[in-house]
């Protein structure tokens, strides 16, 4: 009996060290909704040095600003209103408050900006015969340049739809590839576009996530390569890259890229940014927030949160709109056929 | 710890090994203890990854357990293999997100057998009503999380290595000349190697870009306080043995500064019988 009694006293002893892990909870009230969305940023969100630099946001003072306008009297909407004023001093479009009734967000990376691109005119540059590669709508046009409507990198682009593409365009003089309005989607489907643009290894950036809940947590920058395609065609003659306010992270992503590989020309507005990848969380009453979570830097180390200057700036002409024409898509024919 | 529990474990077998032990029979060894339990019961996890907040709903349980004697330490240890699945349905809070959970665990234990007793078959091999065992057992999981929202944290792996120390008690009661079998046993992981991203790590980052930072964690009770409960009881019902009991998982850990749990109270039934291995 002595040695059971022993062995009960080890598992007991075993049992007694066990502590519970749990959730940091917060009421489900206004004040709790509040202090739990302040807190989730405030463990969370990777840009907050950066802001502080650049817009002069304190996340601390933000917190004594907003607080005094929470009571447990107003509405929903008048919560998700505050709370979404709240996020928009980050001015990042990567934050974002969802509930049923509305999607907060701060878009002023493109709402502030000339829109640069007209739909009805560009879509007259690929008429009704143009070829869907996987989301890819492309055309060769009249002066032996192909053109690629890339507006969005949500679908699943892949080698072969690259490679059928490039191939059927491999008469071309020049290629334009226009994201004007892509607002990003994958990573990795930008990055296997951008892949079939360069022959060699590429330094495209670094990448360094929270490794804490303190501001100033960061893992050390982690270089990151573009590798170039291994399976199908790689592009070798010029491209112009068409861009404007509204490219937006995995977009603007395929801008760093592409900005380093060879024969390629960034031509338009500045980039509208949104370098974090944003991650998801969620307040006691069931809201969901987004925000950024991990940096993505330039190959210089150099945030591009705020978007990636063009090479040849470019704005749409109203004289050119009046004419149905695209000066984006007719500057990048004049370049590609100067460069032949 | 580990080290503690082996000294004490040899403490108690070379203590009894003054005593006469009966001789060992092959024929005891080669029978063998097949459970099949099903199960059904409340869920509570918490994954700091995903979301701050528990989800919680209903857990659904498979267990299948065999149990033999062994030749080893003169017949007195008991061998058991367990397969565990569980999947789990849940909502949050606010009842708008859904959650779905779960996991394989397989585990290899070796019980020493107190007072020349036999856990696998103690109606019939034992001479007390009482008997007790303890060991050690080695385990391997398998599972995933995943919230019904988009993003780039949609889901989070599980995986776990993990050593465990494990002791377990039967008491046969008689009622009516028919025999009904308790049988509890808890679990406890001692030590191991668990997976985890770091705290804001993306998957994209651990396994496209394989930028690893602290993904494969050592694991021991300070980080992984867990623990696991198993009661049930036998009836026999002519031929066949009806089981029935309660399961209770209590799994935590605190890896890079991140939370996880995930509790289950499982009430289980199934049957079990004894098979003879040629």
């Amino acid at each position: 009996m002595k040695n059971i009694r022993s062995l009960f006293i080890l598992l007991l002893t075993l049992l007694t060290l066990h502590s519970c892990v749990k959730e940091d909870y917060f009421d489900n009230t206004k004040q709790g909704n509040y202090e739990a969305l302040w807190r989730i940023m405030n463990e969370h969100y990777c840009f907050f040095d950066y802001k502080k630099e650049e817009l002069g946001v304190d996340w601390d003072e933000i917190h004594a600003r907003y607080a005094y306008q929470i009571n447990e009297k107003m509405t929903k909407a008048q919560l998700f209103e505050v709370l979404c004023n709240m996020l928009s001093e980050l001015k990042d479009g990567h934050v974002n408050l969802s509930a049923a009734f509305d999607f907060g967000r701060n878009w002023s990376f493109f709402e502030n900006y000339p829109e640069n691109y007209n739909d009805s005119i560009a879509k007259l540059y690929l008429g009704h015969n143009y070829h869907i590669a996987s989301g890819l709508k492309y055309i060769i046009l009249d002066d032996n340049i192909g053109y690629v409507r890339c507006e969005s990198f949500e679908e699943g682009i892949g080698d072969g739809n690259v490679s059928v593409m490039l191939q059927s365009m491999a008469m071309c003089s020049g290629l334009i590839i226009d994201v004007r309005g892509n607002g990003g989607g994958q990573l990795t489907k930008a990055r296997k576009l951008a892949s079939h643009f360069t022959n060699e290894r590429l330094l495209v950036g670094y990448i360094s996530h929270k490794t804490g809940k303190g501001r100033n947590d960061f893992s050390t920058p982690k270089a990151e390569y573009l590798d170039p395609a291994s399976d199908g065609i790689r592009w070798q003659k010029p491209v112009v890259v068409l861009t404007n306010r509204a490219v937006y992270s995995a977009a603007n992503d395929f801008i760093k890229c592409m900005k380093l590989c060879p024969n390629v020309t960034i031509m338009g507005d500045r980039t509208g940014g949104g370098s974090g990848m944003p991650f998801n969380n969620e307040l006691p009453n069931g809201w969901t927030v987004r925000y950024s979570a991990v940096v993505y830097y330039d190959k210089d180390m150099q945030h591009t949160e705020f978007g990636i200057e063009p090479d040849v700036p470019l704005s749409l002409s109203g004289e050119d709109i009046a004419q149905k024409k695209d000066t984006y898509i007719e500057k990048a024919r004049d370049y590609l056929s100067k460069s032949k | 710890m580990a080290t503690m529990l082996l000294l004490t474990l040899h403490a108690f077998a070379q203590e009894d090994a003054s005593a006469q032990l009966s001789t060992v029979n092959s024929q005891l060894n080669k029978e063998v203890l097949h459970s099949t339990m099903i199960g059904v019961g409340s869920s509570n996890v918490l994954d700091t990854y995903l979301s701050s907040y528990n989800y919680t709903g209903t857990d659904y349980r498979i267990q299948r357990e065999t149990m033999r004697m062994t030749n080893l330490w003169k017949g007195r240890v008991a061998n058991q293999s367990l397969i565990d699945v569980n999947a789990d349905i849940n909502e949050n809070h606010a009842g708008n997100l859904d959650e779905y959970a779960g996991g394989v665990r397989y585990t290899q234990g070796w019980f020493y057998n107190f007072m020349n007793g036999n856990v696998v078959n103690p109606v019939e091999r034992s001479h007390s009503r009482f008997n007790f065992a303890a060991g050690l057992s080695a385990s391997g999981y398998l599972g995933v999380v995943y919230i019904s929202r988009s993003g780039n944290n949609p889901a989070q792996a599980k995986a776990d290595l993990m050593v465990n120390v494990s002791g377990m008690a039967t008491y046969d009661m008689v009622i009516a000349k028919h025999h009904y079998l308790w049988r509890y046993q808890v679990s406890f992981p001692l030590m191991g190697i668990a997976f985890s991203p770091n705290y804001g790590q993306s998957y994209y980052e651990a396994f496209v870009a394989e930028h690893y930072d602290h993904n494969v964690v050592f694991a021991y009770p300070g980080n992984m306080p867990s623990m696991r409960h198993k009661l049930t009881l036998d009836i026999p019902i002519k031929r066949y043995t009806l089981r029935v009991g309660y399961v209770g998982e209590f799994h935590q850990s605190m890896f890079n500064h991140l939370k996880y749990h995930s509790y289950a109270h499982d009430f289980m039934i199934g049957f079990n019988k004894y098979l003879y291995r040629r």
